[in-house]
């Protein structure tokens, strides 16, 4: 069966080493490795075999590689009348392994905030250069919702290749969708041939999602959560929640959809430099701290209700798109259990 | 980099001047000559100037863009960038990023009568709209200036305060200083209460405010009892800014960004969003 | 630990009632069965909001800084780790004593809940500490687990299993055996050779986010304006690279050098699961060879290694 015309089949355990052998030796390959008992990240691999499979999501979510946490946007050599300007160093083409269908979804989410009227060169020229190849769930995290907010937990649009594990642990072998040319690239230069699919792949994926649905920990039902915005602005439900909020940058930073950011300049001691974008936090004191010393959101109870509001209401406003995908990062690691879906189900309550 | 949006141009300060202590005003020339063509901004727009070393500010474009061959910037000196910048020389090049925002709302202030009040160095966004007014000066009805600062060093565009705008057809400027001084004969009070003194009728008439958060909440007090609706009050925020395109997510009001819907907004608009600025 | 619990609200709903309080900051259920929070009880009839289980590792004396500047007396939960920050706060002058009302808690340590559900096989489990152990409980089962096997990480190396300083006490004093030598991670690092030590430290720091976590959970830092958030001058670049991370990392460890209690909260509030505590306890570790200094907190009024000078104080450097 020729490749250009194959949507989907089935690959072995096998065939995923041998898909993915060819980015690994050359250096290319980002996918998931368990770094620590707690910690799974997604880091550079050059063997195949030291990717973990028994994992729920990364404790980092993948947008890093689309958006970094800190990304050398241009530099400069010279000053005053001398200065010039010099271009950020070159990208290499990445395969990004093992995305979920929550951090996929995070992709969508992201893109107006990057494209729009001012469309970024950098998101831009990374998502060009990384062929991601999704990995749909065998199991729902203790802390996951995607379903909450629509998102299937087997598969999603956005990976170039879409692998859907037939059985758990995988030993069975993986439903493939080429769902773009670069996937379809991926997939031609491996050699892998996938196999046919003994069932129709859209009754085998649609099986799977109930399944898995049926085995979430928590049903949230986020309808009318948007409405809090305008409603509950000015509730003290934000100042009692804030209360116990240490002000960190936990949540935002493993949030697939967070994307504020900092510019920030450095200078070598020969004056030359490079202009950094950093991730930041909205619940940093200094994040919207003027010059004069004014500062809108003095409190954590006003950043924590612009964080919650923004994934609840703000993004869903602007773009039409829901601000949280229900990754669950952010329930897991909060250090004192600010969690978003338990939020969702407490504005919803003080609306009624 | 052409179409980078986070891409400075590059371009030479080929002016300096002091208006106050703490106040300069830059003019520069956009080096490329491509840039500076395109580069057509509306009042009350602003750009992010790049101080490479310490980053970018988000600084008002006080110059109007019926004159062409440069552009100006007045940046008060409050922290780093702007401590840093205050030392640069004329040929020093910066990086320049815009025009971003919404500007003043031209077609809904053509034939009006306006009021401008303003306070310190809120007075830059505001001039670009005057001498925008200036140079189409039929397009617009009669112009009341109501400025004041600290002291009389303090005074921005003093040449424009003193000899330009007052000569100008139908335009009056008032302007005061917070405390007596020797040497200076005219008004001394703080601004709100001047405005009060000189009560202009707010009928069919807009007012333009710029100045330090105080002044404008008195301000706006004032204007409301002159008979100013909120649809004739018309203001500009000035918001912590990191890219000015609407992403890096800070300079958020609820679900509005300033920098893209912003940063001139009329009292009705103001009021209807959160508490937040 | 049933016990402890209802003590604890009964004393808490007394303290408030009668005036001698404003608040009881203490822990609370949290929104599933392996998570407890920081709650504030500031009416007497929410004082059934307070637990106390196994679960409950959080230092809650980090949120007496957001109280001591306001009139009136908070009172707060406090393990025998939690306590050795109120000493240290006082001795940093950071805190009067009359502010505080302490709730102290006999802890004979805490367990950890990854392991927990493994025992279980499942995630709706209740805990509680008996004599025995913990006696893990959920809908149809149950288990008694042996203490040493299922502790909380933090809980091995434990100093205090009573307050050092207290008000009250809410459960009966628990025996305090030899404990573990806390700093044996400590010397393990330190006999790698320089070149794997350093690779060791550099893979860790590469995973940091800046997140600034460990610095708002440690009850240690008390700076108004912290110098990592300063732009002028930029100490340490704010830009999130393994260099700049390391760098906050050892500054920030000697910036609290002397006055960090060991309490673990940063390291159990990394989210990329950075050993940061050992840092920490290599600074602890020179206090107690050098200066024969018990763990900062302890005891109060102390004397205190780095900000005493005596003529006698090692000096073989010289």
């Amino acid at each position: 069966m020729s490749v250009t015309t194959l949507t989907a089949g089935v690959i072995s355990r096998e065939d995923l080493v041998r898909l993915l052998a060819g980015p690994a030796s050359e250096g290319r390959l980002m996918a998931p490795v368990r770094v620590a008992p707690e910690v799974v990240l997604f880091v550079p691999v050059r063997d195949p075999d030291a990717i973990t499979l028994d994992y729920v999501n990364s404790t980092v979510p993948p947008k890093e590689y689309l958006f970094p946490r800190a990304e050398k946007i241009l530099g400069w050599r010279g000053s005053g009348p001398q200065l010039e300007l010099i271009l950020p160093p070159e990208l290499q083409p990445l395969v990004l392994f093992g995305v979920r269908p929550c951090d996929l979804r995070a992709i969508t989410v992201l893109e107006p905030v990057f494209g729009g009227a001012y469309p970024d060169l950098y998101w831009r020229r990374r998502r060009e250069l990384t062929t991601i190849v999704g990995l749909g769930c065998t199991e729902p995290g203790p802390y996951c919702f995607c379903v909450a907010w629509g998102i299937s937990p087997v598969a999603a649009p956005e990976a170039d290749l879409m692998l859907t594990p037939l059985e758990p642990p995988a030993a069975g072998g993986y439903l493939v969708a080429v769902q773009s040319a670069k996937g379809e690239e991926l997939l031609r230069r491996s050699g892998v041939g996938p196999q046919a699919a003994g069932t129709e792949p859209a009754v085998l994926r649609e099986r799977r999602t109930a399944e898995l649905t049926a085995r979430f920990r928590r049903l949230i039902d986020p309808t009318g959560v948007e409405r809090a915005a305008e409603r509950l602005f000015e509730h003290s439900y934000w100042r009692e929640l804030a209360r116990r909020c240490l002000g960190c940058g936990i949540c935002t930073f493993l949030c697939p959809t967070c994307h504020c950011f900092n510019v920030i300049d450095r200078t070598a001691p020969d004056g030359s430099g490079g202009r950094y974008r950093c991730w930041d936090s909205c619940l940093f004191e200094r994040f919207t701290l003027q010059a004069s010393g004014h500062n809108p959101r003095p409190t954590r109870a006003e950043r924590l209700r612009n964080r919650l509001l923004h994934k609840l209401s703000y993004h869903r406003t602007r773009y039409g798109l829901e601000g949280c995908t229900g990754c669950g990062r952010c329930v897991a690691a909060c250090p004192v259990n600010i969690d978003i879906a338990e939020v969702v189900a407490d504005l919803k309550g003080l609306m009624t | 980099m052409r179409d980078n949006p986070l891409w400075p141009h590059l371009a030479t300060i080929v002016k300096i001047v002091d208006e106050t202590p703490d106040v300069k005003t830059f003019r520069v020339v956009l080096d490329d000559p491509g840039a500076r063509e395109n580069f057509r901004h509306r009042p009350g727009q602003v750009a992010l100037l790049s101080v490479f070393g310490q980053g970018e500010a988000t600084i008002s474009i006080s110059s109007s863009p019926t004159r062409r061959d440069y552009l100006e910037f007045s940046v008060r000196r409050v922290g780093r960038l702007t401590g840093v910048l205050h030392q640069f020389e004329e040929g020093y090049k910066i990086g320049l990023r815009g025009p971003y925002g919404n500007g003043f709302p031209l077609e809904e202030l053509r034939g009006r009568d306006l009021l401008f009040v303003g306070g310190g160095i809120g007075l830059a966004p505001l001039r670009s709209l005057i001498n925008y007014m200036l140079d189409r000066r039929d397009d617009f009805g009669s112009v009341e200036i109501v400025y004041g600062a600290r002291s009389v060093a303090d005074l921005c565009f003093k040449e424009e305060l003193f000899t330009v705008w007052p000569k100008a057809p139908g335009v009056r400027v008032y302007t005061t200083i917070d405390r007596p001084e020797y040497g200076w004969d005219g008004h001394v009070g703080f601004v709100p209460s001047y405005l009060a003194e000189l009560a202009p009728s707010g009928a069919g008439k807009y007012a333009l405010i710029c100045g330090p958060p105080i002044m404008i909440r008195l301000v706006l007090q004032e204007l409301a009892g002159l008979g100013f609706p909120p649809e004739r009050i018309v203001t500009t925020l000035e918001l912590k800014m990191k890219c000015g395109i609407g992403k890096c997510g800070r300079c958020n009001i609820g679900s509005t960004m300033v920098c893209t819907e912003g940063p001139v907004f009329n009292l009705a608009r103001l009021q209807a969003l959160p508490p937040e600025y | 630990m049933k016990e402890i619990t209802l003590n604890l609200r009964a004393r808490a709903m007394e303290l408030l009632a009668g005036g001698r309080v404003d608040l009881v900051i203490g822990y609370g259920t949290g929104s599933l069965p392996e998570f407890v929070r920081p709650v504030f009880v500031d009416r007497p009839e929410r004082a059934g909001e307070l637990i106390f289980n196994p679960l409950c590792a959080q230092n809650l004396t980090k949120y007496v800084l957001d109280y001591r500047d306001r009139p009136g007396r908070v009172a707060v939960v406090v393990k025998g780790c939690d306590s050795r920050s109120i000493n240290q706060m006082m001795a940093d002058g950071q805190l009067d004593r009359e502010k505080v009302f302490l709730l102290g808690i006999n802890c004979p340590g805490l367990a950890d809940p990854s392991l927990l559900t493994g025992a279980a096989g499942r995630r709706d489990w209740q805990v509680e500490s008996v004599p025995e152990g913990f006696r893990l409980r959920w809908p149809g089962g149950e288990r008694l687990l042996p203490r040493d096997e299922f502790l909380m990480y933090r809980c091995r190396t434990c100093e205090h299993h009573n307050p050092v300083v207290y008000d009250e006490l809410l459960g009966d004093p628990v025996p305090q055996d030899e404990a573990p030598d806390r700093f044996a991670e400590v010397r393990r690092i330190e006999s790698l050779a320089p070149a794997e030590r350093a690779a060791y430290w550099d893979a860790l720091f590469a995973r940091c986010l800046r997140c600034y976590a460990c610095r708002n959970a440690c009850p240690a830092c008390t700076c108004r304006e912290c110098i990592f958030d300063r732009p002028e001058p930029e100490w340490v670049a704010r830009v999130v690279a393994p260099q700049s991370n390391l760098a906050y990392h050892l500054v920030r460890a000697m910036h609290v050098a002397g006055r960090c209690v060991d309490c673990g909260e940063c390291d159990r509030v990394c989210p990329v699961g950075i050993p940061l505590r050992e840092i920490n306890r290599k600074v602890l570790k020179e206090l107690a060879v050098l200066f024969g200094a018990p763990t900062p907190g302890t005891a109060y009024p102390a004397p205190e290694p780095l900000a005493t000078f005596s003529v006698t104080d090692p000096e073989e450097w010289l």
